[in-house]
């Protein structure tokens, strides 16, 4: 696959991921607030009639609130009719795919200015219904239909990889204290407090002492979700939206002097149903969206400074660490026990806070993450900044892998 | 004989057989049915009859339900790889406890009665 011309990114907005912030607003009011906060962004200014389209990533409004045809509803509520508007549903990588149309509708020449944008209000519904909601993302019929939810498929992948690789909780475990620490450093994320924090604040209200973060994972303050994940393995359900604007690389230096390429896109899908696969201590969309953007961008793994990765629950990482080239297949428990992924390891991995502690309102989470390596390419991401960063990478997935969405990012 | 349908495959389950499609083409078969083969394209097809013997691939004990099994947690839930043949999943009965079972764990298959319709599950051997 190649491109016929360049795509930058020159504007990003996103809202903080939260379950409370946005009690009282609906997705329409949260998409704007992050589109008028990318339109600021942009250094040399921009205006929102500059906009030629619209894509906008959006699971399922329909369920969660009751509202379809979410890409006409933004475009009316930024005024930007009649400007052509389209929603994307690809389970969690619904932005993360519109991304990848965005680059498209530019390096195609229809158009030069796009606005990329991903949208989820899911604290509506209380947590089975937002469960069974989510559960709509996997077979229905033949997976759900079976008795299995959305973290229980993530799950059933963490015991066979376990059982292959001998990895274990434990190495789950400390990618979810590594994200709450990158959490802690980000204003925009869900959750902002290391875990060893929440572990001494809940331990105190119940009278218990926690000697380290472990100790409290292992405890009944961190309850089983689904074998073998626990509460603290799994991310939040949040409400939130991310945008970003993109421009032709014609025109990009008219809004910009500092715009961050897109150099390198894949996407590739999967069996809807795991039990369809060959493998299932892999996922095999990622290995070839990933293939499909490190050849287009001329880069391999090793050449990744940093990535946002779709880390759903701490298992997804691991894959996503192994299938993205980071480290040998069953090795990125190990690796991210040893701190190779942390902020000033080898390959620094969700910087952000990932979804675990960023949150995933599940519309929004790809264009989140191109936010994330805007900000990181250009030295702008605060206390959560990655020393010398010159190749950045996202990874979103829907679901339990029949879709995977990988950009690579440079300067 | 009717497509290789969702509707057929629950017919069969009525009757207590586990029914896949199999490719005449390639031999590739498919639990649940298809009325493609994903293997080679291939569009023609005949019944086959899959024995509820199988393996654990993966699997979960699952605390936290869909509104429809809340009145059954905990619960386990596996992809089964059938002897000689493809996976299926399906609830695992008996276990309630991730220990209670394991990778690898033999089971053979149990239909379970539900109102009008069968369920397909697993019970460790
Ligand atoms: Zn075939």
């Amino acid at each position: 696959m190649k491109l016929s011309k360049g795509v930058a990114i020159v504007g990003v907005g996103m809202t903080r991921f939260h379950h409370k912030t946005h009690a009282e607003k609906t997705s329409r009011e949260i998409f704007v607030e992050a589109a008028l906060e990318a339109v600021d962004s942009v250094d040399n200014g921009i205006q929102l009639g500059d906009v030629e389209a619209l894509f906008v990533g959006n699971f399922s409004s329909d369920a969660f609130e009751k509202q379809g045809h979410t890409a006409a509803l933004m475009a009316d509520w930024l005024g930007l009719t009649p400007k052509a508007s389209t929603r994307i549903e690809d389970a969690c990588a619904s932005s993360g795919v519109a991304l990848n149309m965005g680059v498209f509708a530019i390096a195609s020449g229809a158009y030069d200015v796009v606005l990329v944008g991903g949208v989820e209000k899911m604290r509506g519904l209380g947590t089975e219904e937002v469960t069974d909601t989510l559960a709509m993302a996997a077979d229905g019929l033949y997976e759900v239909g079976a008795g299995f939810t959305f973290p229980g498929l993530y799950a059933a992948l963490a015991t066979a990889h376990f059982d292959r690789y001998g990895s274990n909780w434990e190495q789950l475990a400390s990618i979810a204290i590594k994200n709450h620490h990158n959490g802690a450093l980000n204003p925009k994320a869900h959750f902002q407090s290391e875990i060893m924090d929440t572990a001494i604040r809940r331990g105190e209200r119940r009278g218990m002492a926690f000697k380290d973060e472990i100790d409290f994972l292992s405890s009944s303050l961190n309850p089983v979700i689904a074998y073998p994940l626990r509460l603290f393995d799994c991310c939040p359900i949040s409400d939130g939206a991310a945008v970003v604007l993109l421009a032709s690389e014609e025109i990009a230096r008219r809004f910009t002097d500092t715009p961050v390429y897109i150099k390198g896109i894949g996407q590739a899908s999967d069996t809807m149903a795991l039990h369809d696969r060959a493998d299932l201590t892999m996922l095999r969309a990622t290995r070839l969206a990933a293939l499909e953007a490190y050849r287009m961008a001329g880069v391999e793994a090793c050449d990744i400074d940093v990535a946002d990765v779709h880390d759903c629950f701490t298992i997804a990482e691991v894959l996503a660490t192994e299938d993205l080239g980071f480290f040998p297949e069953g090795e990125g428990g190990k690796a991210a026990c040893e701190g190779r992924t942390a902020l000033d390891g080898d390959v620094p991995v969700n910087p952000d806070g990932g979804l675990k502690a960023k949150g995933h309102p599940v519309g929004a989470t790809g264009t989140a993450m191109a936010y994330e390596m805007y900000k990181q390419l250009r030295g702008e991401a605060g206390k959560r900044q990655v020393d010398d960063v010159k190749n950045g990478l996202s990874h979103n997935v829907g679901a339990s892998g029949a879709t995977a969405v990988v950009q690579i990012y440079g300067r | 004989m009717e497509g290789f349908t969702v509707k057929a495959f629950h017919d069969f389950l009525r009757e207590n057989k586990i029914m896949g499609s199999r490719c005449k083409d390639c031999e590739g078969v498919n639990l649940p049915p298809r009325p493609v083969c994903p293997v080679c394209g291939g569009r023609d097809l005949e019944w086959v009859e899959i024995r509820g013997k199988g393996v654990v691939e993966a699997y979960t004990v699952i605390t936290v339900p869909l509104t429809k099994m809340s009145n059954r947690c905990p619960y386990a839930v596996g992809v089964v790889k059938m002897d000689g043949g493809p996976s299926v999943s399906g609830l695992i009965l008996g276990v309630t406890e991730g220990d209670d079972v394991s990778v690898g764990s033999r089971v053979v298959a149990e239909f379970v009665k539900e109102g009008d319709e069968t369920v397909l599950c697993f019970r460790q051997t």
